[in-house]
């Protein structure tokens, strides 16, 4: 098979980002299939709030449709695509930042509504906490359904590696779940 | 080994990675180590979690949203810029090889033809908006295969029974002789001419669109029973129209129709699995005949190589699935088969083809087989082939999966392609589900 450098996987986004650039919006469905759950988890244990995440993984995409031009290496269009949510997540952190400060000033006697929280909080905080490395095999395996050796090929790294990463982050998981835990009941 | 060790294969247990031998004395050492045995149930517990949470995430509906928020904004900036492709810096794909060109083109042939054995009955209550479709000598449309915002857009010059047709994805010209059953292919930046062939099985029941539609106007008049429904008013590029829905057998076909002179503007037509879309139309406009002349014009050098599409197989089909997923997805095959993505795919493997080291004779060889291989999946709907695609997450060489399946006219069996590109012939009760 030629390009045997690159995985099947990345092969794959590289031609649905080139058809998106040749003018084919509806190809781009591909990706947001491919990525929707891994980049929801990414951003609820950032954002605190399905909805919130929802709504930032939505603009995520949006945008990097958009400026898919300016992506130089389309077959690594999965980290690129972290990065610009990364970029959207601090946005909206920041706007409700101002918005919570906002309200305070208005009504600060009452007390802050409780933020809706997804179905397992814990966990995607959790998981937004995990170094990058950590987190991105994570987000693969579970949220994007990789199997241990897709992994290996979509990051280029070596099958071992990859065990022993996901080893890794399951023990800082289990910790900081612990850690979660441990402040909600003892307080 | 000690427990540390055997600590550290525990993610590798779980996901089906270790040798027979490490998994005996990993399975050896859990009974009697309680320790290990714990860790093991906790990392099971944290993996159900994510799982679950996968599920939920997964459930999300963003891809529609995301999809239509896309196109609006797209519309929007296609509106204000001034020319759509330096706005969204869309690149075109240019072709180097002037035979790659022509065998590319010559594939696309396909979509000149529109096979019609069978079609349905109605009532007159339309009359006067279907007067120009039967009694027009020449029509000018513009005509798209699929989803009108992704679908390449191909512009029709209709005269008689011959037909100009250029496109919005590739330079090519196509002039189609339909009473010859002969195209000649035209690639203007290299000046490169072919005639290519489509006698033989093609030509039976070959029509141009307005024909086809035309034949269906008829039957709707031959049998005034069959049901006209009327859709209303609707806006059409600035022009009230007024709208007709007939429902046939395999097809529905709808009709916009301006709504003060009655001229039809828009048809579309959902035939089995595709739907084409007809718009911008203008009837019995002058037409300078030399556009649809079979000569090569002056300045074009006509090519010696014989295309022909009269003789089109499976085998050829298969190649073409052999191409897309080997070139142009890595070995995946594709998420989903339509004429639509086989056009949109042509200029794209065109210039794959260009860039394989292969002589040019086997390129021109290999272009003509994918255009015999389109040939053969377009023709299954309009005869009456009951087809289906599951090549979605499937690898080349996979024998275990399925990846196209179909019934030939007259076989009680169906004919079933898998991953690996090997074929069966199996009854339709052993289907893939």
């Amino acid at each position: 098979m030629p390009d045997t450098d690159k995985s099947a996987e990345r092969l794959a986004d590289k031609y649905y980002v080139e058809r998106c650039l040749d003018g084919h919006p509806d190809d781009f469905r591909y990706l947001v299939r491919r990525y929707q759950a891994v980049l929801l988890a990414h951003l609820a244990g950032k954002l605190g709030n399905k909805d919130k995440a929802e709504e930032a993984a939505q603009e995520s995409f949006v945008r990097a449709y958009f400026r898919m031009d300016s992506l130089n290496k389309p077959d690594l269009f999965y980290s690129w695509l972290l990065g610009i949510a990364d970029n959207v997540a601090k946005e909206h952190q920041r706007n409700e930042q101002i918005r919570r400060q906002r309200e305070a000033v208005r009504s600060f006697s009452q007390e802050a509504p409780q933020p809706e929280l997804s179905q397992d909080y814990a966990l995607e905080a959790a998981i937004a906490k995990l170094p990058q490395a950590y987190r991105e095999v994570i987000l693969l395996r579970y949220y994007g359904q990789h199997s241990c050796n897709k992994i290996a090929e979509q990051l280029d790294m070596p099958l071992g590696t990859v065990t022993k990463t996901l080893s890794r982050a399951y023990a800082m998981l289990r910790d900081s779940l612990q850690q979660q835990h441990n402040n909600t009941y003892e307080v | 080994m000690n427990c540390a060790e055997y600590k550290g294969l525990l993610v590798a247990y779980i996901e089906g990675l270790l040798s027979e031998a490490e998994k005996r004395s990993l399975q050896e050492h859990l009974k009697g180590c309680a320790a290990c045995q714990t860790e093991l149930d906790e990392i099971n517990n944290l993996r159900r979690r994510l799982v679950n949470n996968g599920k939920i995430l997964a459930q999300s509906d963003i891809e529609n949203v995301v999809l239509e928020r896309i196109i609006r904004e797209q519309n929007v900036r296609l509106q204000t810029a001034e020319k759509a492709g330096t706005s969204l810096r869309i690149r075109r794909i240019i072709m180097k090889s002037k035979i790659i060109r022509l065998a590319a083109a010559a594939a696309i042939i396909i979509v000149a033809i529109v096979g019609v054995s069978r079609f349905f009955g109605g009532t007159v209550t339309f009359a006067e908006v279907i007067k120009p479709i039967l009694n027009a000598r020449t029509v000018v449309l513009d005509f798209v295969v699929g989803s009108e915002e992704t679908g390449p857009v191909m512009h029709d010059i209709i005269f008689g029974s011959k037909i100009r047709r250029t496109f919005s994805n590739m330079d090519t010209i196509l002039i189609i002789d339909l009473d010859n059953a002969k195209m000649l292919t035209l690639d203007p930046p290299s000046k490169g001419a072919v005639y290519v062939g489509i006698d033989g099985p093609l030509r039976e029941g070959t029509r141009n669109l307005i024909e086809f539609v035309r034949n269906a106007v008829i039957r709707v008049k031959d049998q005034p029973d069959m049901p006209v429904q009327e859709l209303g008013q609707r806006e059409i590029d600035g022009r009230k129209a007024v709208g007709f829905l007939v429902r046939g057998l395999n097809e529905d076909l709808t009709i916009w129709a301006d709504a003060t002179t009655a001229t039809p503007i828009r048809i579309e037509l959902l035939y089995g699995q595709t739907l084409y879309i007809l718009k911008n139309i203008e009837f019995d406009v002058p037409v300078d005949e030399s556009l649809v002349s079979m000569d090569v014009p002056a300045g074009y050098t006509l090519s010696d190589k014989q295309f022909d599409m009269r003789q089109f197989t499976e085998q050829d089909f298969i190649t073409v699935l052999r191409l897309w997923a080997e070139h142009m997805l890595g070995g995946n095959f594709p998420e989903s088969l339509s004429l639509e993505d086989l056009m949109n795919l042509t200029p794209q493997i065109g210039q794959k083809i260009g860039q394989l080291n292969i002589s040019d004779e086997e390129k021109t060889q290999l272009g003509m087989t994918l255009g015999r291989g389109f040939v053969f999946f377009q023709q299954l709907g309009p005869n009456g082939v009951d087809w289906h695609y599951a090549g979605g997450g499937v690898r080349l060489g996979d024998a275990s999966k399925a990846v196209f399946w179909y019934q030939p006219k007259g076989s009680p069996t169906y004919r079933v392609i898998y991953g690996d590109l090997s074929v069966k012939d199996l009854a339709p009760e052993d289907l893939p589900k």
